[in-house]
């Protein structure tokens, strides 16, 4: 809008027959300045059109019979056949059933956390606790998930795991907790929050500082407690922030942390853990059935995409702000 | 809010559950490290809780002087350092051209850039593509499809954007190419930005598995995390080759390794603060 208005003024100010060469030189002149930041424009033209584009292309071979030795382009057209293949199959329908419900559940259950610990933060008047609170609290950002996993397998073992000790030393049995179905999505639910809340807190803490301070002094002199403040100012001011926040999510809840699944999941839990991207990873590229594995993947892209414009959709109808 | 008194009731009790929180963060760390440096009697007998019982260093012995973790730990180290700077050097050059108002197509390129970060085609079409360029079990193949990441690519252009202009145009005047005022003027006073996103690239490196799990089939290449998560996923099969009959509990082993690989982390993690919640926050404004 701004670049139109300025042109708009500058054709106002120069009406006369020059204004055409005049543009010319200028456009000249910009070209000339433009090829240098073209040239350092380039690296990132290739990155993306290699890296980015070059994968999308590539996704034709959901509708191909791909070939290694034949290539992408020269492999037999076969329309939707693979796409058939996988919603006729047994799978498909325990591999939604199983994403969505993973990513529904993190989504939901983790939502409040990083909101509680940055008001809780909030309201701690010592500087250097707040600090020291917050440093501890995202530590487990910076942990691989191959750590985080390692320590669930370690805390839950049944021989010396320290949740097994705790239950033995309670006079009950041992529990072998990654093989039970039923505990596959309490644990990684519970293992998510433990790894994400600090780091979201972090979002929620800036977004604090954003609210007027006017707001709590006016409250203040109303003489409204704290816990008043925290529910009629904190937690309202925060709203835009949760909606941006649970809209990104909902783009997410379809792409669950696979890597996670793949380490923590076994031959006895796969009925509740495996996950589209899982699946694409077992069959399509552990078993090379790279068309297959391109067209579960690409199913995968369009319910995550649906879902993302579903929530910005609904958000924006609710008065709320979209992410575009 | 001023003249609130410290140690109201209120404040007491956020302040325990908060110190309460922290402790659940932190123990599991603490206690894999307790494990580490434990004897493998306690270990096995499940007598360390917080600290290590029966103190001594043979897992860190142990993983010194196995065949296959130094070399991972090195090759880490290689990967990240590579590939942190190399993803540096795209993003800061990238960046500049797209926070010039007056570049050629500027918001066609954004909105082509922006895009690729909801159109994810999945794990297949870009492993072909790698295949494709016969980057497979090389370094490159781990460094340049991420070469840059487009949520940090935003966040620097943002910055380049909120510098000062009169630098620039002062540069432009004295004939200051635009190479020149990149490398000399912009970057050097985006170091602040160029840390906090660093900071992140460095992380996602030496942090990775996957990518490296399924481009790299040469076992001399791997990294340290996917050593780990083989010790994770075979630990029947795999400690037999590490460690001799059992004379050492495998968990402590194992836990030596990932406080090794941790150390570095956390390490910068401290200092890292400013940078990192800087970074965390102005990409949620601007994503």
């Amino acid at each position: 809008m701004r670049n139109t208005n300025a042109e708009a003024v500058r054709q106002i100010r120069q009406p006369d027959a020059r204004t055409f060469r005049a543009r010319m030189s200028a456009t000249a002149k910009h070209l000339a300045r433009d090829k240098q930041l073209f040239v350092l424009f380039i690296p990132c033209l290739i990155f993306y059109a290699m890296f980015r584009y070059g994968p999308l292309y590539g996704l034709i071979i959901a509708f191909k019979d791909y070939n290694v030795f034949t290539g992408i382009l020269d492999s037999p057209w076969v329309g939707f056949k693979h796409f058939e293949r996988f919603f006729a199959s047994p799978d498909f329908f325990v591999l939604f059933r199983n994403t969505l419900l993973l990513g529904l559940l993190t989504m939901i259950c983790a939502f409040p956390f990083p909101i509680l610990l940055a008001v809780m933060l909030n309201e701690v008047r010592l500087s250097w606790f707040k600090r020291t609170i917050q440093t501890a609290s995202y530590l487990p950002t910076f942990l691989s998930v191959v750590i985080i996993s390692s320590m669930i397998i370690d805390f839950l073992s049944p021989n010396n795991g320290l949740i097994n000790r705790v239950i033995q030393a309670f006079g009950f049995q041992a529990k072998y907790f990654l093989i039970d179905p039923d505990w596959f999505r309490p644990i990684y639910v519970m293992s998510e929050i433990w790894s994400t809340t600090g780091y979201e807190a972090i979002i929620y803490l800036a977004a604090i500082s954003g609210i007027s301070p006017t707001l709590y002094e006016a409250a203040k002199v109303d003489g409204a407690s704290r816990m008043r403040m925290i529910r009629h100012i904190t937690l309202p001011g925060l709203l835009p922030t949760m909606l941006i926040i649970l809209i990104l999510k909902t783009g997410s809840v379809i792409r669950v942390g696979y890597e996670k699944v793949l380490l923590l999941y076994n031959s006895m839990t796969y009925e509740v853990a495996d996950v589209f991207s899982t699946y694409v990873y077992r069959k399509g590229l552990l078993e090379s059935n790279y068309s297959f594995g391109a067209a579960v993947g690409m199913f995968e892209a369009v319910v995550a995409m649906t879902l993302l414009l579903a929530a910005n959709y609904a958000s924006k109808r609710l008065g709320g702000n979209g992410i575009w | 809010m001023v003249g609130q008194r410290k140690w109201s009731p209120f404040g007491i009790l956020n302040g325990l559950v908060l110190i309460a929180v922290a402790v659940a963060t932190l123990y599991p760390i603490l206690y894999i490290t307790a494990v580490s440096l434990s004897d493998t009697a306690s270990v096995t007998q499940g007598k360390v809780f917080l600290w290590p019982k029966g103190f001594n260093l043979s897992a860190y012995a142990q993983v010194l002087t196995d065949n296959k973790i130094p070399r991972a730990y090195l090759n880490t180290i290689y990967y990240t350092s590579l590939g942190t700077f190399l993803n540096l050097l795209f993003t800061a050059i990238a960046a500049y051209p797209l926070s010039q108002p007056q570049f050629f197509g500027r918001k066609w390129w954004m909105l082509a850039i922006v895009v690729t970060m909801f159109l994810q085609p999945g794990i297949i079409p870009n492993f072909l593509i790698v295949q494709k360029l016969g980057l497979l079990d090389t370094v490159w193949a781990l460094v340049l499809p991420n070469a840059i990441w487009t949520f940090e690519l935003i966040i620097l252009k943002s910055f380049y954007e909120s510098m000062s202009k009169a630098i620039r145009e002062a540069a432009l005047i004295d004939g200051a190419s635009e190479y020149r005022i990149l490398f000399n003027i912009v970057i050097p006073l985006a170091k602040p930005a160029l840390a906090s996103i660093g900071l992140f690239y460095f992380v996602g490196h030496w942090n990775s598995f996957f990518i490296p799990m399924i481009y790299l089939n040469d076992q001399t290449m791997h990294p340290l995390q996917v050593v780990l998560r083989g010790m994770l996923i075979f630990s029947e099969g795999n400690t037999a080759s590490l460690v001799d009959a059992a004379a050492l509990a495998p968990q402590a082993l194992k836990n030596a390794t990932i406080v090794l690989s941790m150390i570095p982390v956390l390490m910068i993690y401290p200092f890292a603060q400013k940078y990192f919640a800087k970074g965390v926050t102005l990409g949620s404004e601007k994503g």
